[in-house]
């Protein structure tokens, strides 16, 4: 939203310098996205005389001379008889004209501040030379009008700088005359989503009041006035429902013959720069008193042609009915386009044929035009939540139902009431001819809207916002902006004046004494606390924990990827993607499924960084999955899983050893178990994470027939899914219980031969339970290789085994008992001793 | 090479001599003794100390010069160290955490799929108000929603620390998470992006605690005493609602004249407290939140939010 500093400054009486009222208006008000001035923009354009306008031979274009006033005339150009000579091509240049000149050395405000601004100069045209330019509307960024240069009225009054009113004459600037010193508020909408009010040039000129510590005084009549009429027309109105419409004005006007065909004026007006200012257009007299309403007061308003609705209803005794549309009813809209209505559409039918699309946009069947006599003006509240369907439904973004769906208040149509008879008076001979309302009864009680009463104490005011103001300076505050209030036994009773209805609770008055007085005054203080450690969410821990044994101690790269990924990619790792959830609204295919595991991410991102040049990386990543199949939580929210993805270049091994690193780290014993089937990983080189007998992943090598499709198949990549969930809720940890003996340890290698397909963890076990068995001594085995010769039948198992005992230096026979026993239990499991 | 190994003898010779020079002593007189004794100590020690010099100079005489500005040694391969390496977005995360765990907040963190009921109507926003398109939201098939903001979690924060109302006269949390918003991504703007939200509430919490506990918590993240203003917000949710703005710190190169906006804060609405189980005439309570990525991007001058979740390790290895 657009709003003119000049035109805020005749609303409320400003004091203080620009800036300090732009930021005022940012503290306390409304973001300002930009504030544009535009003076500069005006800069060097006159208002001038077309002294003479000769057509140059065998062209379109005239040669002119113009009088700008004696100064500019002798300055800029001093051959010319004491004009300046100017070649125009606007076919409506003649003689006497009054018009707008932009003089050599200023930028054409319609390439102002844009990429290439557009700076006039005296140049050579045809051989004549030409003094700047005079101008046309467009080009002056005042509307969208090339049909030819402005036309000025000689009698556009002006306000000189000693504040003396005349008529304009050449050599006054063109910012003096048309109040184009001026300064352009732009305001963020989305920050006065509350505040329909404030969507009007008076209402926000109220709140620009009540930050300044100012009363506004405005004479908003809050009595339902309607003018004496003399010769009613008929027509009702009907609303269907309250909650679609809560009230629905009717107003209706005969234009008295002076209607839509008086000859207007080709003059640049005054409402012509207003329009501009609020980045809208002027369009025509009775279109543009309703625009200008709704810049005014933020109440948007609709015409019919009042003959064609009547027709259209084709009753003698024509009725507005206000309902919601049926399934399967059409309306052509004023842009001609023919819309299927949907149920929560508000319509308006001339008895029950639908003519416009309420708050949206008109029908063409009462459109008005240049030979419309009566007009119905239509002053209504809807329902925003309907008008928002409606906006979706039908892409419709127009000023006014941007307004409309912030909630117009059925309570405030009287200042547009009241605004809509004083504009028409400008139409010599209109008459109102009818004025018919339908409110909701629950609205008003003793003939009076009922208002929002909110009672609050000046302590329950300062407690929440934390400071100390006085409650002279609260109920000051409070009725500058409107707000009624009494005082009694300490309780304020404060009534919201009627566009507030957004004032409900104690905290709506506590939020508008806050902001009115500054928040950025309120003073910094500190909530105490008990002195107890705060706790944290577990898993935020045990994924910082797992960061510095994979990142720091491992050497791999944390990744973050997108929850969101593409049902190919999960085919690519045979997921099924039916038990993904699926995001009905997704950017793009490549988002469309909330990801099931972290692995097909990380194995999405290997080929990309291989190209770039990296080798013998391994990538993880520690974030949230979810299944359809895992159901629902007790909250009734999709069952989510913490996980660990992991890949690196390697073979199954590779991963072992990251697992048994974590083992430590996390102090968990993980059981590792053979993979019967696996979706992504080669169930032979891989193997079920389990932890206490649930299984929480699966780590190995990568399928190749997966590989290729990652286009990776030329590489052996290993991979873990690890459930992090499951890992913190671990019952039993893993034990270290590390001894240290003061004894020297003995140390012996052992060899042992066994068959090819004999399971290492058998021997290693039995030797772990024969020397835990004897008492009293210390031992530390650890397995050296293992060896297995091309094309034989055994492998090797090279064991290195310190020993101590915890009492005595051991003596070598006691040693040679030990390795006895290992040598002889082995044997029964197959192993020869090498 | 060159090592004096006459300079060593000759100094060796000279202590030789001195010792010699001790005998003396006996045959000064009894005032003389000590003066003269500290003259040879000290001469003694300054030959040692000279002797050792050379020594030393003399075992690292065959080290030979290298050029300390080349990255590597001449005719060597480079160094290459297998060099893990943490998420940007993860560290600042964990860094927020601690932070105000320190100021006493408990942390919990986000879920990636919610409902509307945590993402709207537990925080106050009327059914099938527009301020709901506000946010862009993702929905699934069942209607689920990958939460468009960290407020999300602030009825569970309610609701999960209810008990420290009762033990402690307060509740303390902040909330990171990744969150997600229907936008078309460029520059600046990310569908999938993370925010810290934070939650307090106590019998006497007021908006200047607010504003002051934010206020703390950037002066600790940057380091310095910052200036803040504020802007009036709406949000449902909160009511009084402010945006917040912090002075552009001096890290990020500010001179006292830029702002930052960090987020939106505000009092908690009583029909949030009440929907959670809180009295709101008993309790009342402030909220806030704000987005983490953008202070990743100002701290490493990152200027394209893009890269965080593009798994790319040429960006991933600069941290």
């Amino acid at each position: 939203m657009l709003i003119s500093l000049n035109e805020l400054k005749q609303l409320v009486d400003i004091k203080i310098p620009d800036d300090e009222l732009f930021k005022l208006i940012g503290s306390r008000l409304v973001e300002i996205e930009h504030v544009e001035d535009l003076a500069p923009k005006y800069k060097k354009i006159y208002i001038v005389k077309v002294k003479s306008a000769e057509p140059i031979e065998g062209t379109h274009l005239h040669l002119c001379q113009i009088d700008a006033g004696k100064e500019l005339n002798s300055t800029i150009d001093p051959e010319h008889d004491g004009y300046i000579q100017v070649v125009c091509g606007a076919p409506n240049v003649k003689k006497g004209m009054l018009t707008a000149w932009v003089a050599p050395g200023a930028i054409v405000p319609a390439t102002f501040g844009t990429a290439e601004p557009f700076e006039i100069s005296a140049r050579p045209l045809r051989g004549f030379m030409s003094y700047g330019m005079l101008a046309a509307a467009d080009e002056l960024a005042l509307s969208d009008d090339h049909g030819g240069i402005v036309s000025i009225s000689p009698d556009h009054v002006i306000l000189t700088e000693d504040n003396r009113l005349r008529a304009v004459r050449p050599g006054d600037t063109l910012a003096r005359a048309f109040d184009l010193n001026d300064k352009i508020i732009e305001v963020e909408n989305k920050s006065l989503t509350h505040r329909p009010d404030c969507f009007g040039l008076i209402g926000f000129a109220r709140e620009v009041a009540g930050i300044l510590g100012e009363k506004f005084e405005f004479s908003d009549k809050n009595s339902i006035t309607i003018p004496r009429i003399t010769n009613p027309v008929p027509l009702s109105v009907q609303i269907s429902d309250y909650k679609i419409c809560p009230r629905y004005e009717a107003h209706v006007i005969d234009l008295g013959g002076t209607g839509l065909d008086e000859p207007v004026t080709d003059f640049l007006k005054l409402d012509d720069i207003f329009f501009a200012k609020a980045g809208m257009r002027s369009i025509s007299p009775l279109v543009d008193v309703t625009n200008k309403i709704m810049l005014m007061t933020g109440q948007p308003l609709h015409a019919f042609d009042y003959d064609k609705f009547v027709a259209v209803g084709g009753t003698d005794t024509p009725e507005i009915r206000v309902r919601l549309a049926r399934k399967g009813e059409k309306l052509v809209l004023l842009d001609d386009k023919e819309i299927e209505l949907n149920e929560h559409d508000i319509i308006i039918c001339s008895s029950d044929t639908p003519v416009a699309l309420a708050g949206a946009m008109g029908g063409k069947s009462t459109a008005i035009d240049n030979s419309t006599r009566r007009v119905i003006f239509e002053i209504a509240s809807f329902s925003l939540y309907n008008l928002r369907k409606t906006q979706m439904s039908h892409g419709i973004f127009s000023e006014a139902i941007t307004r409309f769906t912030k909630g117009r208040p059925a309570t405030d149509l009287d200042s547009a009431r009241h605004m809509l008879f004083d504009e028409l008076e400008h139409f010599a001979g209109s008459e109102p001819i009818a004025s018919v309302i339908d409110t909701d009864p629950a609205l008003i009680q003793d003939n009076q809207f009922i208002r929002n009463v909110v009672k609050i104490t000046t302590d329950e005011i300062n407690a929440l916002l934390g400071t100390s103001y006085p409650e002279e300076l609260i109920i000051k505050t409070l009725e500058n902006t409107g707000f009624e209030t009494k005082s009694k036994n300490n309780v304020l009773e404060i009534t919201a004046p009627l566009w507030r209805t957004d004032i409900h609770i104690k905290e709506d008055i506590i939020e508008e004494v806050g902001r009115l007085l500054g928040f950025d005054n309120i003073p910094f203080s500190f909530p105490l606390r008990p002195f107890v450690c705060p706790t944290v969410d577990p898993m935020f821990d045990f994924k910082s924990k797992l960061r510095i044994v994979l990142s720091d101690r491992l050497g791999m790269n944390e990744l973050l990827t997108y929850s969101f990924v593409s049902k190919s990619l999960q085919e690519k790792v045979n997921e099924n993607p039916a038990d993904s959830y699926q995001i009905v609204n997704s950017i793009s295919p490549a988002l469309e499924c909330f990801r099931q595991s972290l692995v097909p991410s990380l194995l999405d991102k290997i080929r990309e960084n291989e190209k770039a040049g990296f080798k013998d990386f391994s990538l993880y990543e520690l974030n949230q999955v979810s299944k359809k199949s895992w159901g629902l939580n007790e909250e009734n929210v999709p069952e989510m899983q913490t996980h660990l993805g992991l890949t690196t270049f390697g073979d199954y091994y590779a991963t072992k050893q990251v697992l048994r690193e974590l083992e430590k780290s996390l102090s968990l014993n993980f059981e590792l178990k053979p993979l019967n089937t696996s979706e992504l990983l080669e169930p032979l080189h891989a193997v079920a994470i389990y932890l206490n007998d649930t299984k929480v992943g699966e780590l190995g090598e990568i399928k190749r027939s997966v590989l290729k499709r990652f286009k990776l198949d030329n590489q052996t990549i290993a991979a873990i899914e690890l459930n992090l969930d499951a890992c913190l809720g671990a019952k039993t940890k893993k034990k270290f219980g590390i001894k240290l003996s003061k004894f020297p340890f003995v140390s012996r290698d052992l060899t042992f031969r066994v068959p090819e397909t004999a399971s290492y963890a058998d021997f290693e076990t039995k030797i772990n339970t024969i020397l835990s068995k004897i008492s009293g001594i210390i031992y530390k085995l650890e397995v050296v290789s293992i060896y297995h010769k091309e094309n034989e039948s055994t492998k090797n198992l090279s064991f290195h085994l310190d020993v101590a005992s915890e009492e005595k230096t051991l003596e070598s026979s006691e040693v040679s008992d030990i390795i006895e026993t290992i040598v002889k239990e082995l044997k029964t499991l197959g192993a020869e001793v090498v | 090479m060159y090592i004096n190994m006459s300079k060593i003898e000759e100094l060796k010779a000279e202590l030789k001599t001195l010792g010699r020079e001790y005998a003396k002593i006996k045959t000064l007189p009894e005032s003389e003794r000590k003066a003269f004794g500290e003259q040879l100590n000290a001469k003694k020690n300054a030959l040692l100390a000279a002797i050792k010099a050379e020594e030393e100079a003399a075992e690292s005489a065959d080290v030979t010069p290298i050029d300390l500005t080349a990255p590597f040694a001449e005719n060597a391969a480079k160094h290459e160290f297998k060099t893990g390496t943490k998420h940007p977005l993860t560290q600042e995360l964990e860094r927020v955490a601690k932070i105000y765990r320190l100021m006493g907040f408990n942390v919990i963190e986000a879920r990636q799929l919610d409902d509307e009921f945590h993402m709207f109507d537990s925080l106050n926003f009327p059914k099938e108000h527009p301020a709901r398109d506000g946010y862009d939201t993702f929905r699934t098939e069942e209607g689920f929603i990958p939460p468009a903001h960290t407020s999300t979690m602030q009825y569970r924060a309610l609701t999960r620390f209810k008990n420290d109302l009762e033990k402690y006269g307060q509740i303390a949390v902040v909330v990171p998470g990744r969150v997600f918003r229907n936008e078309d991504v460029d520059a600046t703007h990310e569908h999938t992006f993370y925010q810290c939200e934070g939650v307090f509430v106590s019998k006497d919490a007021t908006l200047g605690q607010m504003l002051a506990t934010w206020k703390n918590f950037f002066e600790t993240y940057y380091g310095q005493k910052l200036n803040i203003k504020t802007q009036p917000g709406f949000f449902p949710f909160t009511e009084p609602s402010l945006e917040f703005q912090i002075e552009k710190p001096k890290a990020l190169g500010g001179k006292g004249d830029g702002w930052l906006e960090m987020g939106g804060c505000g009092m908690i609405h009583p029909n949030v407290l009440r929907t959670a189980g809180i009295d709101p005439e008993t309790y009342k309570g402030f909220a806030w939140g704000g987005g983490i990525d953008r202070l990743v991007m100002l701290k490493y001058g990152i200027n394209d939010v893009r890269y965080f979740e593009s798994g790319k390790l040429n960006f991933l290895k600069e941290f």
